[in-house]
């Protein structure tokens, strides 16, 4: 193999994008728009869900115990420590028409909190008797359960952090808090959002997008105009061919993935905790891998339409399968094998564990072995078709 | 190689009879006045090769595509500085041949070779030129970007390829549209730059596969210009053509039909040996009265 023969199918195949404007343009607005789109419409946690909270607890009134001198107030505190920019609260006085409300969809959920809320709390408190510990009623419409989770989420938090000022007025850490979860984040921090999780995916999809269809198209043009028969009567080797378009590629997919990650930090304040060089090495052996899967899909069109049929063979399996925006947990159990197959699991995977668990090689090798040899099988299948000859 | 001696020839006069002795350059035509009628014709002098070096040698070469025999073993030797015109009606086998030759497709049965090595050979590439039945340049490329990749697969240097590529524009006249996009280049264009593309390396072999369906006939006159200066320095050029009437250009011409071979010579040993006024009709002659 020689360099400079090979070089010379990348810097034409890189001029071509320069002179195709729209192409260029497709190349790097789509992820662009997918990242824009699904960041702005996905990327926001839900916010400002109307909930009527009923409180009938009439608290421990000040002097009625040295314990709590000013008086105190269970689920006033709750209620409180409710996250208000997520949850939008009515408190209304009837539990009836709370439920009504919910009913009718005015609210997303009654949140009712019952007679001698807070003395059943200190009692079973005192007692350890976990028989008379309240219970907070949460009347639920359950059409969505994106906002069932937030609701939930928000309550436990809040009576987790109610809790924890409990104990920490009264100066007790050895009484058994009725409930006490403590949560800590190995990555992430608790803040993570939903795009902080889509970026790394919308990286990893767009190089396969773009890669797999442009290849295909490419190569149905290089047979139909008869270029690729030039090239294979030149001293070229079929190996040289290939090389020498995956360079271009990676080229390409480079200046795209600094696209989305620049576009994901400017708009979207993403942050990147891993090595962001291991995460180009890995787009790079997405754009090899799907390369080679063009070339070897574009010898089954004949022309660009048959080539455009293409698009929802890899598109749906990619977008469902490989973990894009839901976790392949979420997947039917007896689906799942499938997403095994698919070389874009690996790739999101691998970007992922990088961007937000900020692993190494150390940790991803395996994902990393998987795109090698994805790569490697699919070039050298595309070099071996590329000579196959009738 | 040039061919820069001069011919004779003796022609007579179709109206008088009077013998007449021409001089004219190998693959020259000249304007012949008769002395005593005053009728004036042309008269061509074909072109010389050096037929001691034997550039393509075909022994029994067949090519069937299921049941459908295409080429059906072929025998021949071209020879260097030759035009060798493979001639017959679409589907006797033309391009098939020139397939095969260049290593695009794999022969059912014989063998072929070029300068001596037996095909496929990949070392032998570099001195071969091809000019497929498509245009077949990136039309989403400047001329000068096409001429560039084309060079620069057959491993050509810048320097090299600045001073050829300035020659190759000259060549085909298109000097004034080297940074024009091809797809915005007329038809006649576009074929003109793909033969620059099959000629900038300097090859010693070409092949060209019908170069001149669809180009007006400005045009072919032109692209026979340029095939006859190739052949000239020595060029091997093996064209496929079912214009006829070009065919009076090539040294010498293989009558295809059928995958056979039906006649090989000189255009006008053909003439001569079916006793007909022009290829066509000796053709025909050939064939039984078939038309090609």
């Amino acid at each position: 193999m020689r360099l400079g023969r090979t070089l010379a199918f990348s810097r034409r195949a890189l001029l071509q994008f320069r002179h195709d404007r729209r192409t260029f343009a497709f190349v790097l607005l789509m992820p662009l728009l997918m990242i824009l789109i699904f960041g702005y419409t996905f990327g926001g946690d839900v916010k400002g869900i109307t909930i009527e909270v009923v409180n009938y607890d009439t608290g421990l009134l000040s002097d009625s115990s040295h314990l709590f001198p000013d008086g105190f107030f269970l689920a006033r505190n709750i209620t409180q420590n409710l996250d208000q920019d997520v949850l939008f609260l009515h408190t209304n006085t009837d539990g009836e028409n709370a439920q009504q409300l919910v009913r009718e969809g005015k609210a997303w959920a009654a949140i009712i909190f019952p007679l001698n809320f807070t003395q059943n709390f200190l009692s079973s408190l005192l007692t350890s008797d976990v028989t008379s510990s309240p219970k907070i009623e949460i009347y639920v419409d359950g059409s969505n359960p994106t906002i069932v989770a937030a609701i939930v989420k928000e309550v436990t938090q809040s009576i987790q952090t109610t809790l924890k000022e409990l104990s920490a007025s009264l100066n007790i850490t050895d009484v058994d808090m009725p409930i006490a979860i403590d949560q800590t984040y190995a990555y992430g921090g608790g803040d993570t959002r939903f795009i902080d999780y889509f970026a790394p995916g919308v990286v990893s999809f767009a190089i396969m997008m773009v890669t797999t269809m442009i290849t295909i198209i490419l190569f149905v043009n290089e047979r139909r105009n008869g270029t690729l028969q030039r090239l294979l009567v030149s001293p070229a080797s079929e190996s040289e061919i290939v090389v020498g378009y995956a360079l271009a590629f990676a080229v390409i997919g480079i200046i795209q993935s600094i696209v989305v990650l620049v576009a994901a930090i400017l708009f979207f304040d993403i942050t990147i905790v891993g090595n962001i060089f291991l995460a180009l090495l890995v787009i790079l052996l997405l754009a090899f891998g799907h390369q080679g899967l063009g070339i070897l899909l574009s010898a089954g069109a004949k022309n660009e339409l048959q080539a455009i049929q293409f698009i929802p063979l890899i598109l749906f399996p990619s977008i469902l399968l490989a973990g894009l925006f839901w976790p392949i947990e979420s997947i039917p159990s007896y689906l799942q094998p499938l997403s095994y197959v698919i070389p874009l699991r690996y790739g999101i995977d691998a970007e992922r564990s990088i961007m937000l668990r900020g692993w190494g090689v150390g940790e991803i090798w395996f994902d990393i072995v998987i795109l090698v040899l994805f790569a490697v099988l699919t070039l050298s299948a595309s070099v071996l078709l590329l000579k196959r000859k009738n | 190689m040039k061919v820069s001696c001069f011919l004779q020839k003796q022609v007579s006069c179709p109206s008088c009879k009077i013998i007449l002795l021409c001089t004219g350059a190998a693959g020259e035509t000249v304007k012949v006045t008769c002395p005593s009628c005053g009728l004036i014709g042309m008269v061509r002098f074909e072109q010389l090769f050096d037929a001691s070096t034997k550039v393509v040698e075909i022994r029994n070469l067949t090519k069937t595509f299921g049941k459908f025999t295409a080429v059906d073993a072929l025998n021949l030797t071209i020879f260097k500085g030759e035009i060798y015109g493979l001639l017959g009606p679409n589907g006797s086998g033309k391009t098939t041949i020139i397939k095969m030759l260049c290593g695009l497709l794999r022969p059912t049965a014989g063998s072929a070779k070029i300068s001596g090595h037996p095909l496929p050979c990949k070392a032998i590439m570099n001195q071969v030129g091809y000019m497929p039945q498509d245009t077949a340049i990136y039309l989403d490329n400047t001329v000068h970007e096409n001429l560039l990749f084309f060079g620069g697969i057959y491993g050509m240097t810048k320097e090299q390829l600045k001073k050829k590529e300035q020659e190759m524009l000259a060549f085909v006249n298109l000097q004034d549209w080297r940074d024009s996009l091809v797809s915005t280049l007329s038809g006649g264009m576009k074929h003109r730059l793909s033969l620059a593309c099959a000629l900038i390396h300097e090859p010693s072999l070409v092949f060209l596969d019908e170069p001149t369906v669809g180009v007006d006939p400005e045009l072919r006159a032109t692209f026979w210009g340029f095939f006859e200066s190739l052949a000239q320095k020595g060029v091997t050029v093996i064209i496929t053509t079912h214009y006829m009437d070009e065919a009076d250009h090539c040294s010498r011409v293989g009558l295809l039909r059928q995958g056979h071979l039906i006649a090989d010579g000189r255009p006008s040993e053909l003439k001569d040996k079916t006793g007909t006024r022009s290829l066509e009709e000796a053709f025909l002659s050939l064939t039984g009265g078939k038309s090609p």
